[in-house]
Formats: C-alpha cells, sequence, structure tokens
C-alpha cells in the first residue's frame, strides 16, 4: 500500500468519526455532553480540512491515483 | 336486620373509613413512624376492632372516635409543617453523639442509648470499631447515621481527581413487548425511532421483554427468547478505538515522511487528535 493510500484511509476514518460524533451530540440528551461531542467535532473538521490538503499535494505525487 | 348483615356492613364501612384515614395522614413506612403516629396507628385499628364486632354500641360512636384520633394527629402534622420549634416538640430532634471521633457519653444518656445499643448500631452500618467514626447522629426514630473518617470513607471519583461524565436516568421505553409513549417524549424520540433501532438489531418489538435508553440514546433491550443473542451498544466503544488508530496511523505518517512540512502537518494532527481522545473519553467510556 503506498502512502497515499494509507492517508486516503485514514482520511476515510476521520469522516467516519466527525459522523459518528455528530449522531452522537444530537442523540444524547445531556447538555454537557453534547457541548463535548461539537467541541471535538471541531477540532476533528480542522483535521480533516488540513489531512483533505495533505490528500491533494499526494495526488499530484503519485498521479497514478488521481485515474 | 340479622346481625351477620350487620356485622358485614360494619367491617366494610369502617373498613373504607380506615383506609382513608389512613392514605390522608401519609404515607409511610412501619419503621419510620414516630411514637405518636404508631400509637395512633394502633388506637385507629383498636376502635375499628372493637366496633365491627360489638353490636351494642351504635355505629356512629365509632366513627365520632375514628374522626377524633384522626384529626388531632392531622392537625399536629399540618402546624409541624409549619413550625420548626413544634415539630422538635412532637417529633423530637436528632441528638449527636459521636463528634471529633469522641462519644458523648451525656447525649447518649438523654436518649436512653446504652454502649451495646451504640455498638449494635455502629455494626450495622458495617462499622466494628469506634475509633473509625468521625461523627454520629442518632435520629428521633431511633436510626444511627454515622460519618466515619476521611480514610474510612468509601473512594470516590473526586478523590481520585477522574473525570466523569454526567448523565442522566436510564428511561424504560419497551416493557412486555410494547412501547412506552411516555418515557420516549420524555427523550424527545419516537416510535419510529425505536423501530428503526430495532431493526438495526433485528429484533421485532414483540420478542422484547423490556427495553431501555440511556442518555446518550443508546438502546438495550432484554429479549424473551433468551437463547438469543442481542448485539450490545457499540457505537461508542468503536468511535474511540477509530480515533486511537487514526491517531497512532498520523504519528506513523509524521514519522515515515521526508517531506519536513507533511511531518510538522502530521505531527501537529496527531497531537490535535490526541487532545480529542482525552478529551472525549470520559464520555466514551
Amino acid at each position: 500500500m503506498t502512502v497515499g493510500s494509507q492517508v486516503r484511509t485514514c482520511y476515510a476514518s476521520i469522516k467516519s468519526i466527525e459522523a459518528t460524533l455528530s449522531i452522537l451530540s444530537n442523540q444524547t440528551n445531556e447538555l454537557t455532553a453534547r457541548e463535548a461531542y461539537k467541541e471535538v467535532e471541531s477540532i476533528i473538521k480542522e483535521i480533516k480540512e488540513d489531512l483533505n490538503k495533505q490528500l491533494l499535494l499526494l495526488a499530484r505525487e503519485e498521479p497514478q491515483y488521481n485515474q | 336486620m340479622p346481625d351477620w348483615i350487620q356485622i358485614t356492613i360494619r367491617a366494610v364501612s369502617l373498613l373504607v373509613i380506615l383506609f382513608f384515614f389512613t392514605k390522608w395522614l401519609g404515607m409511610k413506612q412501619l419503621s419510620q413512624l414516630n411514637i405518636f403516629e404508631y400509637i395512633t396507628g394502633i388506637v385507629l385499628g383498636g376502635i375499628v376492632a372493637i366496633h365491627v364486632s360489638t353490636l351494642d354500641s351504635p355505629i356512629y360512636f365509632a366513627v365520632i372516635s375514628m374522626f377524633i384520633w384522626f384529626i388531632i394527629p392531622y392537625l399536629v402534622e399540618q402546624l409541624s409543617l409549619k413550625s420548626k420549634t413544634f415539630r422538635d416538640f412532637t417529633q423530637g430532634k436528632s441528638r449527636v453523639v459521636i463528634q471529633n471521633g469522641k462519644i458523648l457519653e451525656d447525649n447518649l444518656k438523654k436518649e436512653h442509648f446504652n454502649t451495646d445499643d451504640l455498638l449494635e448500631s455502629l455494626r450495622e452500618k458495617n462499622i466494628f470499631k469506634v475509633a473509625d467514626v468521625e461523627f454520629a447522629v442518632l435520629e428521633p426514630n431511633g436510626k444511627l447515621n454515622v460519618l466515619p473518617k476521611r480514610e474510612n470513607r468509601p473512594i470516590t471519583a473526586k478523590d481520585l481527581g477522574l473525570d466523569i461524565a454526567p448523565d442522566r436516568e436510564t428511561q424504560t421505553v419497551i416493557m412486555d413487548g410494547k412501547p412506552l409513549l411516555e418515557p420516549l417524549a420524555n427523550i424527545s424520540l419516537n416510535p419510529t425511532w425505536l423501530e428503526a433501532e430495532l431493526d438495526k438489531m433485528n429484533v421485532s418489538i414483540e420478542n422484547v421483554f423490556l427495553g431501555q435508553v440511556d442518555s446518550d440514546g443508546q438502546l438495550t433491550v432484554d429479549l424473551y427468547d433468551d437463547t438469543l443473542a442481542v448485539p450490545s451498544p457499540t457505537q461508542k466503544p468503536l468511535l474511540l478505538a477509530t480515533m486511537k488508530k487514526c491517531q497512532a496511523d498520523l504519528e506513523l505518517f509524521a514519522l515515515s515522511t521526508e517531506n519536513e512540512q507533511s511531518k510538522q502537518l502530521y505531527k501537529r494532527n496527531s497531537e490535535k487528535l490526541q487532545k480529542a481522545i482525552d478529551q472525549i473519553s470520559p464520555y466514551l467510556r
């Protein structure tokens, strides 16, 4: 597995984490828990955006993954 | 009118009156009654017992005497709700028997509580050594409440400085195979949600004996058919595991890349993720 596909897998996991956190924050009826989930969700979002940039960079270096 | 009919009528009517009187006097366990309430209960019972079987006395005698024994304790109770001094007089005050680890013999004597009684009450609270006690109060109902010394108290999350996620009470949403709508509404969920969750578990609602939802909206069920395995909620442990895996992955990328800029990016994000894990893990336990 190339680095590109590894980062891609990690990016997918991060997206799944973000989605699960969003489900949990909507499901809970405890206010502090909801806030905690939301806060962590925003951190995950930042990580996701960073990784997305990195993915674009890698795609330029490994052009076969664009096909 | 034959005697047996009279007795039946008296028994039934007095039973009904007694039922309502005791209800209005307030519901308490027998062990929590103070001495006055205890006597009232016995006397009310006695009046009923005598008048049910004594046909010579007219039935309104029973009603009058029961009413008096009802109204006075009732008024006393109402008054003691209002006034603290009156309450202390009628219901008694709690008395400190151990303070700063020292037994107050005078207070024990005032309550007619002897050393054996004290030791017995302490043993009931699983304390076999008087030296372990910081503070103890004898309540008016004869119970002893004990505060052990700091080092003998059970350890709590606060003592350990642990972060614990707050939670609310669990709601029972399915009972005997039927959904309960009111508890569902309490946690702002609807029957459609319940159906979807049950479908995910692949069980039908008729097969569910008991279903509960915790404050995080996770459904746990117990089925009539005990041979079927029910999946336990996996969402939260799975989330924590995925977060940890991603964090490890990012660290690995940071180590393996040679591009300095990418290295910094991976490193920064892995630290961020670690912070997120620390923050959220109390809620995912």
